[in-house]
């Protein structure tokens, strides 16, 4: 993980950009659970063969804690959370990207702890307001033109655990109000394949 | 049915929240002891009580689609403990949004667990608009006329330890209409501005982190 600062600009028409402290911008953020390999670090590559501008973080190494329900964030602290923790670097550079990927072992057809706490956590993000889409209710992110992907890692899932994560993943981004796609990754996968995937993330 | 043997983990880290009724709602007729999962620290005196279990009963609230972080960790430390062998499992889940699908990867992901762990996979209950309740009575739900003995019936099947069916929840909860809906997106909008105006926030603000980093 790289410690860095950054600042943003607006651009004329209300455009914001972010920049590294190389005064590089940044458009996407990845947040991995590398506990069952280096997905993220190969993800890394891969989009930055791609020419992404990104930056990473590995969720299984950072001290997060689990969201409390204690509302703060949506009350007392507005849009702010105040569990005083590792969250406190990720969420000022979720908020400030216009990809968010999120690299998990598939557990059980969801997301590892570890990628469900930063979830859980970027409730602070959201947006207060209900809409309705498609006849239903959804609530949506704090963040303009969030692109979420979700990539699952794992070897030898079931039908029913590749089934429920792909559920899992369209759920997420209804209820976010994002646009995205999941994948799901094993062992098998060849270079190729990777940056592959990382093309068609960097130009949706 | 031996009353030791039934452990109720509320996977809430609210006491009183509504989770924690549904749970004692059970427990009021099976018997079994109510256990809170830990917040932090251990989760082993709670995976030995799993182990040594024959019904183990969860209920959660939703958080962005499935059960919190916590209880995923709770199942993942339990995973690999193991030790299991045909516990009976049931769960419940509630969630603010007044749908099935937004909340139900939960069960599937505890029917997952159960499967890849040697447990007994017995069905569970989704009950939408559960945070509207906020740990108040099953009497208040918008749809008390049938959740209230749908979740009664989930209850006997937890008692007489029988598989509970996804149609009984199904069947006691419809999705509002277009109408219902852009009313209550309106007045939850506006009662959730209200309380963000009352704490002192301009709740059209950007985010506060896109605030603090940006230039003087």
């Amino acid at each position: 993980m790289s410690g860095f600062i950054y600042n943003y600009y607006v651009l004329a028409g209300g455009k914001k950009i972010f920049l590294d402290q190389a005064g590089e911008e940044y458009m996407m953020v990845i947040i991995s659970d590398d506990s069952i390999g280096d997905w993220g670090q190969a993800l890394e590559k891969a989009f930055s063969h791609a020419g992404t501008q990104l930056v990473r973080f590995t969720a299984d190494t950072l001290n997060i804690k689990p969201c409390t329900a204690c509302s703060s964030c949506s009350g007392k602290t507005y849009g702010r959370c105040v569990i005083p923790d590792d969250m406190q670097l990720l969420l000022p550079k979720i908020v400030g990207c216009r990809t968010l990927v999120l690299v998990s072992p598939v557990i059980f057809g969801g997301v590892s702890s570890h990628i469900k706490k930063v979830m859980d956590r970027m409730s602070a993000l959201g947006n207060p307001r209900y809409q309705m889409r498609g006849g239903e209710l959804v609530k949506g992110m704090n963040i303009p033109s969030l692109n979420f992907y979700l990539v699952g890692v794992g070897d030898d899932l079931s039908e029913a655990e590749r089934s429920a994560f792909l559920f899992l993943n369209e759920e997420n981004r209804n209820i976010m109000n994002v646009k995205g796609r999941t994948f799901i990754l094993d062992s098998s996968l060849d270079k190729v394949s990777l940056d592959k995937i990382a093309r068609e993330i960097a130009h949706e | 049915m031996n009353k030791a043997d039934i452990i109720l983990i509320c996977a809430s880290p609210r006491p009183k929240g509504t989770s924690a009724m549904l749970l004692e709602r059970i427990r009021a007729v099976t018997g079994g002891e109510v256990i809170f999962l830990p917040q932090k620290d251990s989760l082993d005196d709670l995976i030995l009580a799993m182990q040594e279990a024959t019904t183990i009963i969860i209920s959660g609230p939703c958080y962005i689609n499935t059960y919190p972080a916590r209880l995923i960790e709770l199942l993942e430390t339990a995973a690999s403990a193991g030790g299991f062998s045909g516990q009976k499992l049931y769960g419940v889940i509630n969630g603010g949004m007044p749908y099935i699908h937004t909340h139900r990867h939960g069960l599937l992901c505890l029917q997952l667990f159960a499967e890849r762990n040697h447990l007994l996979w017995q069905g569970g209950f989704v009950l939408g608009c559960g945070a509207m309740l906020d740990g108040k009575p099953l009497e208040k739900h918008m749809n008390r006329k049938t959740v209230v003995p749908a979740f009664a019936q989930f209850i006997l099947h937890i008692k007489e330890g029988t598989p509970s069916s996804d149609s009984l929840y199904e069947q006691a909860q419809s999705p509002p209409g277009k109408l219902m809906t852009r009313i209550f997106a309106s007045l939850l909008t506006f009662m959730v501005e209200k309380h963000i105006k009352k704490c002192g926030h301009d709740p059209k603000a950007p985010n506060w982190y896109l605030r603090e980093q940006g230039p003087d």
